[in-house]
């Protein structure tokens, strides 16, 4: 979209700028008359030492002035003018030299070597407020009427000849040009300054700078700044100098921001630095005190005029349209200066008119570019607008990408929870097949101990079944014997009662009888026979006693055991499984107190280790002899005597371990038997159950020496297995 | 034949055991028990045994290991292994390699171990009858050699007379080993009756 600048806006402010500017020239229409009756003749004063006294004596060196606006230029030297032509006029005509700029003005009629009346006028003499000075005409009109004048600014010199009443019209008119100047150029600065604070745009901050300095130039060449700092001499000498080049120090800011130079014509930032330094230069040559070179300087900067002018036209066309602004703006100015230039130069007719030209030009151009700042500020707005715009649309989309990702992820989401939930339950699946197979491997343990279990009680149990059995079938033939024998003797008993005559007979039969089944020895038998039954009955007994430990082999209810009677149980159960293949030394302790365990499983616990240790023997002892194993049971004492702890130590001097077997032993399926000789989990089904009853296992092994199982059972930790088994 | 005394050997490191196996066979055999296998050996070398009887699990010795020990000086003894749990593999390895007789288990049944007493009984006197009869046989065999020697040495020293003495002995000789032949006979038929 082309950005047009709103030309209906400009022709209003145009004519709005033409109307005033006949106003003020109105306003100005009482410019003197007679001025070329007035002749004047110039002498230089290099050293600026010549006194009054000794002028009539260089009249040789008089040169004469042409025109109505004589320049001298810029000069340090003193100039003395003498003034003629007036001879003749009214006496209340006064003369006016309408240069406020000018520094230092001495009017004095002389007549030859006699200096008859002086009077001063400019900064230079402190004089601020009369700006446009007036001198009486000599009463004596063959007197000389010279003027000293003195200034760091060009030496443009309008003398005119005016009555006295005009002067103060003219005062008049001027204060009211400068007041309506200042009135405008106030609006504008007020108007801007508000703008900058409301918007915050440096470009406007930057513009007020330059209404503000270009205000005071305009006050500085009518010598309205005098009012301000009139009273400091050196500001009254360089003030206009400094506000010069602090206006173009400013314009040249504005232009930078207000053109975007770095955007649309970077390489022209150098010359704007550039002229930026000549300004900067002339304000120091100033201070330094230098006025003649800082106006020069001054003057050079004004080179920037036709180079704004041709930066503005080229940022343009660049595409920075609020540049024909900036462009038609300086344009208009520049015109109006080069307009006080001719007119300085003398080529442009010296009117009331021509010398409103600058500030009427300076005026159009602060508000064109005060109107060119609203455009651009406005064109900002609207392209902010459109971006603002761009990006809601750009944050619409965003919004609706992000939605659908929302609702993509959402469903890749809920995917992957459905697959995860599908993997778990495969796992917990996967696990519960490990733990049935777990449990059928512990159940093998078990089944496997229950085996060796059943063997040794198979054996133990027929021994005492035997003579028990056999005892009673041979006791029942001695007794028939016995009852013979008795049967014999009765019968002859009963005869010799009677008195029958074979009564002698019969109980010679019943002796012999007696003698030959051996009577004595039938007694003897029958008792030892008898105690036999009671000694297998007794220990058949013994041995199901011991069996009642294992009789809960599953059982896990707690009880109160001796670990004494366990251990006996144990070693009986396994019988020789255990003592016909190994020497066992078993070792008690009395006194030891009793335990709360799972009786059942701490005996699976003692046959597994008791066994172990007969087999390490078997492997390396050939005689039954040389294999040992012994069997402890002690207590440990605390620091009060109580009993803290049960130990039961189980030594072999078996074959022993390495290192490596002794740390796995307790893992599940370790096993250093052949394959289908151990399931790989008696150890560990041992670990698990002293874990259990809170006890600690520990293994002290030597390869070639032998293997010390040791149990610590702590008395004073309160254990309940059955809620950790359960 | 059948009053011939039979004496038997019962070795079991349980005395109540012992004194059952007296209690119950006394009647029918000499028994004589022994509770230490180093003392049944030397039992064995001291008396005359017909049948040993052992048990199968003892501290430090086995039935089967203790039957092994004594089997080259007392090879005509029969051996009947008694046990109380069926460590079968043992007891099948000690029967195919001969070392026992009969397998008995316990609690034993009276009739049946008495039955297998007679029966190793049985077998020990034919190994012994054999073993006689083959010394007896030998015997003569070595006689007859000897005789048919001398009657080639007096053969070939000739002489008057040489050839009747010889042909009369020779006839005597062969009396004596037709008599031989036909005893040896009566007891191979005999042998066969028995089994």
């Amino acid at each position: 979209m082309v950005h047009c600048p709103p030309y209906g806006r400009v022709w209003a402010l145009t004519l709005s700028v033409f109307f005033g500017g006949l106003l003020l020239s109105g306003c100005s229409d009482v410019g003197p008359r007679n001025v070329d009756a007035l002749t004047l003749e110039v002498l230089h004063d290099p050293g600026g030492n010549l006194r009054a006294e000794e002028v009539h004596l260089r009249l040789a060196a008089l040169d004469t002035l042409e025109g109505e606006r004589p320049n001298l230029g810029s000069l340090t030297d003193a100039m003395w003018i003498r003034v003629s032509g007036w001879q003749g006029a009214p006496r209340q005509a006064r003369i006016i030299l309408d240069n406020p700029t000018l520094d230092s003005i001495e009017a004095m009629v002389i007549d030859g070597p006699r200096v008859l009346l002086r009077k001063q006028a400019g900064a230079a003499f402190g004089q601020v407020d009369d700006l446009i000075p007036t001198f009486s005409l000599p009463l004596n009109e063959s007197h000389d009427l010279w003027f000293r004048v003195r200034s760091a600014k060009p030496l443009v010199l309008p003398f005119s000849l005016t009555q006295e009443d005009r002067v103060a019209t003219l005062r008049e008119k001027r204060d009211l040009a400068v007041a309506l100047y200042t009135g405008i150029v106030l609006a504008i600065l007020i108007y801007n300054c508000f703008l900058a604070f409301s918007t915050g745009q440096q470009a406007y901050f930057s513009y007020t700078f330059v209404v503000l300095t270009v205000g005071l130039v305009q006050w500085g060449f009518n010598g309205y700044d005098r009012l301000i700092w009139g009273h400091i001499p050196w500001l009254a000498r360089n003030g206009l100098t400094m506000t010069g080049a602090a206006s173009g120090l400013a314009a040249l800011s504005f232009a930078r921001e207000f053109l975007e130079v770095r955007r649309y014509t970077p390489r022209w930032n150098r010359i704007i630095n550039v002229l930026l330094i000549v300004y900067s230069s002339a304000m120091v040559a100033a201070l330094l005190g230098f006025p003649i070179v800082a106006y020069n300087l001054v003057n050079l900067g004004a080179l920037s005029a036709p180079a704004m002018l041709a930066l503005s036209l080229i940022s343009w066309r660049k595409g920075n349209s609020p540049a024909l602004w900036f462009f038609v703006a300086w344009l208009i100015f520049i015109v109006a200066v080069t307009m006080q230039a001719l007119r300085d130069f003398g080529v442009l007719a010296s009117t009331p008119f021509t010398a409103l030209l600058l500030p009427l030009g300076t005026v159009i151009e602060m508000l064109l570019l005060s109107f060119a700042l609203g455009d651009r500020i406005n064109l900002l707005k609207r392209s902010s607008d459109t971006a603002n715009a761009k990006a809601l649309a750009a944050s619409l989309e965003n919004e609706r990408i992000v939605k659908q990702q929302n609702a993509e992820l959402e469903e890749r989401v809920a995917q992957r929870t459905e697959a995860l939930a599908a993997a778990n339950a495969d796992l917990s699946g996967a696990l519960d097949e490990l733990k049935g197979a777990q449990d059928q491997l512990i159940q093998t343990e078990k089944l496997a101990s229950l085996g060796q279990m059943t063997a040794g009680i198979a054996h133990e149990l027929n021994n005492p079944i035997n003579y028990v059995q056999s005892n009673a079938t041979s006791l029942r033939r001695d007794l028939e014997e016995l009852i013979e024998i008795v049967d014999a003797h009765s019968d002859a008993l009963a005869a010799l009662a009677e008195g029958a005559s074979g009564a002698a007979g019969l109980t010679d039969a019943a002796r012999e009888k007696a003698r030959k089944l051996d009577l004595g020895f039938l007694k003897e038998e029958s008792r030892q026979l008898i105690a036999g039954i009671l000694e297998g009955a007794d220990r058949t007994a013994r041995i199901v006693g011991g069996l009642r430990v294992f009789g809960r082999m599953d059982g896990d209810k707690p009880v109160e055991a001796s670990l004494s009677d366990l251990l006996e149980a144990s070693i009986t159960v396994l019988g020789d499984r255990a003592r016909s293949r190994a020497q066992i030394e078993v070792n008690l302790a009395e006194a030891v107190p009793p335990l709360y365990c799972q009786s059942g499983k701490l005996s699976q616990v003692f046959m597994n280790i008791i066994v172990n240790a007969v087999q390490a023997t078997e492997g390396r002892w050939e005689e039954i002899e040389d294999r040992k194993v012994s069997v402890e049971l002690d207590r440990v004492m605390d620091a009060h005597g109580k009993a803290s702890a049960i130990i039961v130590k189980v030594r072999d001097n078996g074959t022993g371990m390495d290192e490596e077997t002794r740390q796995r032993i307790f893992d599940p399926f370790y096993t250093t038997k052949e394959i289908g000789k151990g399931t790989g989990f008696g150890l560990s089904i041992v670990k698990g159950i002293l874990d259990d009853h809170g006890a600690t296992i520990r293994v002290e092994s030597r390869l070639g020496e032998g293997t010390a199982f040791i149990l610590t059972f702590p008395l004073d930790i309160v254990t309940n297995p059955n809620s950790e088994a359960a | 034949m059948a009053e011939d005394i039979i004496r038997v050997l019962y070795l079991d490191d349980e005395e109540p055991n012992l004194f059952s196996f007296k209690a119950a066979f006394r009647r029918d055999f000499e028994v004589h028990t022994c509770d230490e296998p180093h003392k049944a050996v030397r039992m064995l070398d001291e008396h005359e045994f017909h049948v040993v009887l052992s048990d199968q699990r003892m501290p430090r010795i086995s039935g089967v290991e203790f039957f092994e020990l004594i089997m080259p000086d007392h090879p005509d003894i029969s051996r009947v292994l008694v046990t109380g749990y069926a460590d079968t593999d043992a007891v099948v390895d000690a029967i195919n390699k001969g070392q026992v007789y009969r397998f008995v288990s316990k609690p034993w049944n009276e009739e049946e171990l008495r039955g297998v007493i007679k029966a190793a009984y049985a077998l020990n006197r034919s190994r012994v009858s054999s073993a006689l009869q083959g010394h007896q046989v030998l015997s003569a065999l070595d006689g007859f050699a000897e005789e048919l020697g001398r009657c080639a040495a007096d053969l070939a020293a000739g002489g008057d007379g040489a050839v009747e003495s010889v042909g009369a002995e020779l006839r005597n000789l062969q009396a004596r080993m037709v008599d031989e032949r036909t005893r040896y006979g009566k007891w191979m038929e005999e042998q066969k009756a028995k089994s």
